[in-house]
């Protein structure tokens, strides 16, 4: 079977602290405008009257749960078939890499990704996105988000161990569908995450992300 | 915005090149039967040197949407995955194709049944290269893109714009050859009416498809995803503005001038009438398509993060 790279991340864990981002930012040191990780606040319910003081409001379940996300280096990558300059493409290892020489900044692959993942540098005129910290990986480092995590909600691995240990849920709100390009991601889901495409939240504080 | 503006300026004008170019094929044909070739030839002769121009422009338009345009060349290098570069193949193909027939046609070079056969495949790669462009846009990602109104109304641009195009460009020419070659000025006047008539009449029979594909699409967009759905918001909202200009422009240029240069076209000695008309259904209708291209690129809902 071939090898594929994988993030995992527990959202049972994580407190939405962004430090997994903040890292990212600074050893790519991204300008304003690029993440490479994300973390969406995603939330939902309501209030209520209370029946017996109708003046006094009672949360309804109401919930919020953070998703850190990434490039999912997905095993249907949809980027690398679209890029009409062949600058991405799928290692060995099933990371997903952008060859910035290559690339002509068409920004085709901002469309065709469901994660948002491929952005576009303005000031260089090429698409940049998460290399999986190749580099520190080569040395034999762990990706700095997983590093940085405080509450160790994010790990990596082998796609099919990461699966064995922790379960195949891979689309959880406000992630998009699996079924785009099935990410190399495994997520052990808040206790109140919804399935994608059925939630009844939104993304909070969207400029925050 | 001057990457969207790259984008609607290069799909409207290839758009308008290919559509053109058919259009002037169907003219040839019925022209060849009726007066024979020499007549055929003053009729679209010039008119396919204008052709050229506009889809060199188009393409021209093209390179501002990228970051980096010197690359422009490598964007055909994944033809055998990536739309993109499979439109960009098809483009450049159909540009070569129909500058090789302008030429040949110009010069007089070759037999005429060679010439045909080039103009009738860059006519052939022409449609592929629409089709490869609508391909472009139906992502899974884009929900309002994803939907086989895209290719629908890209062809229904190419032939409205192409044909209207075209009628506008037979006016000039008629003055041109009024004035250098009186003796044809007659044969050559009742062949642009018997031909304005058939655009005026294809014309109104697009606008028709237009007026149904439109409010058909709304509908679905409406009772689709919660992309979809936010993107009908947008039109019905937002962007109810240039939706409703859209609309309006394309019915006066296309319904109203339409049917008068229809009407009009019937009887002999209304020229600068007819110049008129079909100048301004052009103009409109150019006007109606940009502001439907501009909605094209900001109605759009990604289903992304």
């Amino acid at each position: 079977m071939a090898k594929q790279l994988a993030f995992y991340f527990d959202s049972s864990a994580c407190t939405g602290c962004k430090a997994c981002a903040i890292a990212c930012k600074d050893r790519s040191s991204l300008p304003v405008g690029i993440n490479w990780r994300k973390v969406y606040d995603y939330g939902g319910g309501g209030w209520i009257p209370s029946p017996a003081h109708p003046e006094i409001m009672l949360p309804n379940n109401v919930f919020v749960y953070s998703t850190s996300t990434s490039c999912m280096h997905c095993e249907k990558p949809r980027c690398v078939e679209a890029c009409p300059a062949k600058a991405i493409t799928k290692r060995d290892d099933g990371v997903v890499l952008i060859n910035s020489d290559l690339c002509i900044g068409c920004r085709y692959c901002e469309w065709v990704c469901p994660y948002g993942a491929p952005q576009f540098n303005e000031e260089k005129g090429y698409m940049t996105k998460c290399d999986f910290c190749q580099e520190l990986q080569e040395k034999g480092l762990n990706p700095v988000c997983v590093d940085a995590c405080p509450m160790r909600a994010l790990g990596f691995g082998e796609l099919d161990e990461l699966r064995q240990k922790y379960g195949n849920v891979n689309a959880i709100e406000p992630l998009p569908s699996a079924d785009i390009t099935n990410p190399s991601i495994v997520i052990t889901p808040h206790k109140n995450s919804q399935p994608s495409g059925q939630g009844t939240g939104r993304i909070i504080k969207l400029t925050e992300v | 915005m001057l990457r969207e503006f790259a984008l609607i300026t290069f799909t409207i004008l290839a758009q308008m090149s290919v559509g053109a170019f058919l259009v002037l094929g169907v003219v040839n044909f019925f022209v060849v039967r009726k007066a024979g070739q020499v007549e055929a030839d003053r009729m679209v002769d010039r008119s396919l040197v204008a052709i050229i121009v506009v889809l060199g422009l188009g393409m021209l338009a093209s390179l501002f949407h990228l970051g980096s345009p010197l690359s422009a060349p490598s964007a055909i290098s994944n033809f055998t995955t990536s739309w993109l570069s499979r439109e960009i193949l098809f483009g450049v193909a159909f540009g070569v194709l129909s500058t090789l027939f302008v030429v040949l046609q110009w010069f007089k070079i070759g037999p005429v049944v060679l010439r045909n056969v080039i103009a009738l495949l860059a006519s052939l790669v022409g449609i592929v290269f629409i089709y490869a462009m609508s391909k472009i846009y139906m992502l899974p990602t884009q929900p309002a893109w994803n939907t086989l109104a895209t290719p629908v109304s890209f062809f229904t641009t190419a032939l409205l714009l192409g044909s209207l195009a075209m009628g506008a460009a037979f006016i000039p020419n008629y003055a041109y050859l009024k004035r250098k070659n009186p003796d044809c000025a007659e044969l050559q006047c009742d062949l642009m009416r018997s031909m304005l008539r058939w655009i005026a009449f294809t014309a109104v029979v697009l606008l028709g498809v237009e007026f149904v594909v439109t409010p058909v699409y709304l509908v679905s967009l409406a009772s689709g995803s919660p992309q979809a759905v936010e993107s009908a918001r947008l039109m019905a909202g937002e962007l109810g503005l240039p939706f409703l200009l859209r609309m309006i422009l394309a019915f006066a240029g296309a319904g109203v001038f339409g049917f008068f240069l229809y009407q009009n076209a019937q009887s002999a000695g209304r020229e600068k009438v007819l110049g008129y008309m079909v100048y301004a259904a052009f103009v409109l209708v150019l006007a109606a398509e940009v502001f439907g291209r501009f909605l094209f690129y900001s109605s759009q809902v990604a289903v992304t993060l």
